[in-house]
């Protein structure tokens, strides 16, 4: 018997597979329904701009006629991962100067965790915002923990930032354990199985001398050696990937890792911010933002900003560089606990979907960088979902990618 | 707190208003030449429609340009728009429209909002634009 995948009701298999179900699983190797990757379960493509900020995200303050305005924007692939600690700093700032009520323009994951934050320490909180939670680039994330994906360059960045990275990312960690097994599974942790023909090598990234330009001369990052790479200062409470022997291998491919993935189900986890926001009093207001000098008319003296890649040109933050991400959606397959990626390509399993992405390996982090088209591609999406599905068919039938 | 004091609001908008650019007149008044939107269309069909939609409709995504797009740049100096535009659009190649293909565009959202035509041309100058108002459509009865 090769492989534990079994086969859920009703679900058409190869005979192979079906086989298989009738066998009792091994201790150590879990039993798995297997993904359907065909193309018709393909539901949605998203895509959207993350705001790497050079510096890291802006929590800087600054006065626009007699407001306080406290920055919370530009958190680069992490803005989900890092919502409540950064949050709480922005709302710590605006605690001291003793408000009652506050204003946060902006509805993405970084506005709406701010709002509530402030709520919690007994603030009236108004949310200026032209679209709500739903529509904006946050919701189009990929929503996995990941607290550390460009989320700075590592030179503009500085020698204090790893230290507030690491205070964000801890805090926001503890705080995700405090939605873990509610209704809905707003936050929620699965195994992800990383899947090779060859021994898996945690990639480096170590400077290439033969480039010479920098974000210093041009702007733009031109090597991952440029970005900050800070996740392993969390070692120790993420969960890692650890080998897998073969009789604890359910896909049967010569190498393979397994690690626990934490990971956010936006509509559960969005109703839930929402729904705490409003139970607490918060007003929503629809609003369009044309310059800074439009805070100035907020009828609130203390302000957070978090209006993510759009404060690019609301406040004219060129060191806001976009990096453009997509993710294509299946039908929700709730028997599939698990996700799975190899060579960059990958899938997980959500309440809302199952998420596919291709991210080119050699790329690492410079893969859309400086790019702002935000229309979604499909043949990426359906390359990296004609990929995976050779690990749903007997490991004897596959033809290797 | 400024928030609680009405009368120091309305020294303020009285001393912002002092220090704007009268407003001469409004997209009620006939601003734009049919002429202009109609290059319009071609320009937005090319670099706009794309994200924005064929009838300018917008996605869950990218925001529409009739109706919630007035409430967003109504009561405001056509300029603001303009200068937008001219910045920030399109979003994969900011900065890359002709002030006259700005202004074209422009004229063109302006007669899908139902902003009547005139026989002068929308200026396709900043400063200009600062003297004209983008109104709210007038409802029809």
């Amino acid at each position: 018997m090769r492989g534990a995948l079994v086969a859920a009701a009703g679900m058409a298999v190869p005979g192979s597979l079906r086989a298989q179900a009738a066998a009792a699983p091994l201790m150590g190797r879990p039993a798995l329904v297997p993904m359907r990757l065909s193309p018709d379960q393909l539901i949605d493509l998203k895509c959207c701009i993350r705001p790497l900020r050079a510096a890291g995200p802006n929590l800087g303050t600054e006065m626009v006629r007699e407001k306080l305005v406290i920055h919370n924007y530009g958190h680069g692939g992490s803005g989900w991962s890092l919502s409540w600690g950064s949050a709480e700093v922005a709302v710590g700032k605006a605690l001291s100067v003793l408000p009652d009520r506050i204003a946060v323009v902006g509805c993405g994951i970084i506005g709406l965790t701010s709002a509530v934050v402030a709520q919690r320490a007994g603030l009236q909180v108004t949310i200026y915002a032209r679209d709500p939670i739903q529509r904006t680039r946050s919701f189009r994330a990929s929503g996995s923990f990941t607290p550390g994906s460009r989320i700075a360059l590592a030179g503009p960045a500085g020698a204090q930032f790893p230290d507030q990275w690491e205070q964000m990312a801890r805090f926001s960690w503890k705080m995700f354990r405090t939605m873990l097994g509610l209704p809905g599974d707003p936050v929620a942790f699965g195994e992800s199985y990383a899947l090779s023909d060859n021994p898996i090598e945690r990639r480096t990234s170590s400077a290439d001398p033969a480039i010479t330009a920098s974000y210093e001369t041009t702007g733009l990052p031109h090597q991952n050696a440029e970005f900050a790479h800070l996740d392993s200062r969390i070692r120790d409470i993420v969960p890692q990937s650890t080998p897998l022997a073969p009789e604890e291998n359910p896909f049967g491919t010569p190498y393979a890792q397994r690690s626990s993935q934490m990971y956010f189900n936006f509509p559960a986890y969005t109703h839930l911010l929402m729904s705490e926001f409003l139970a607490r009093g918060g007003r929503y207001e629809m609003r369009n933002f044309h310059s800074p000098a439009d805070f100035g008319d907020l009828p609130e003296r203390v302000i957070v900003h978090a209006t993510g890649f759009a404060a690019r040109d609301l406040w004219q933050d060129h060191t806001v560089i976009p990096v453009r991400g997509q993710t294509g959606w299946l039908v929700p397959q709730p028997g599939v606990t698990y996700s799975i990626r190899s060579n960059n390509m990958s899938a997980l399993s959500k309440a809302d979907g199952i998420v596919i992405m291709n991210n080119n390996p050699d790329m690492g982090d410079m893969l859309g960088v400086g790019d702002s088209m935000e229309l979604a591609n499909r043949a990426p999406v359906e390359e990296a979902m004609a990929s995976l599905s050779r690990f749903f068919i007997p490991p004897a039938e596959r033809s290797a990618t | 707190m400024m928030g609680r004091k009405p009368l120091g609001w309305a020294l303020a908008a009285l001393v912002l208003a002092a220090a704007s650019p009268a407003i001469s007149r409004g997209s009620s008044d006939g601003i734009y030449t049919p002429a202009q939107a109609d290059q319009g269309a071609r320009v937005y069909a090319m670099k706009c429609a794309m994200c924005h939609g064929a009838a300018l409709e917008g996605t869950v995504e990218t925001p529409g340009l009739v109706g919630k797009f007035v409430a967003n740049w109504a009561g405001r100096p056509v300029g603001n728009l303009f200068s937008y535009l001219g910045r920030a659009m399109p979003q994969n190649a900011p900065g890359s429209l002709t002030p006259e293909e700005n202004a074209q565009v422009i004229a063109f959202i302006l007669r899908a909002n139902g902003a009547p035509e005139g026989n002068r041309l929308l200026p396709a100058d900043g400063a200009a634009l600062e003297r004209l108002s983008l109104d709210a459509v007038q409802p029809a009865i």
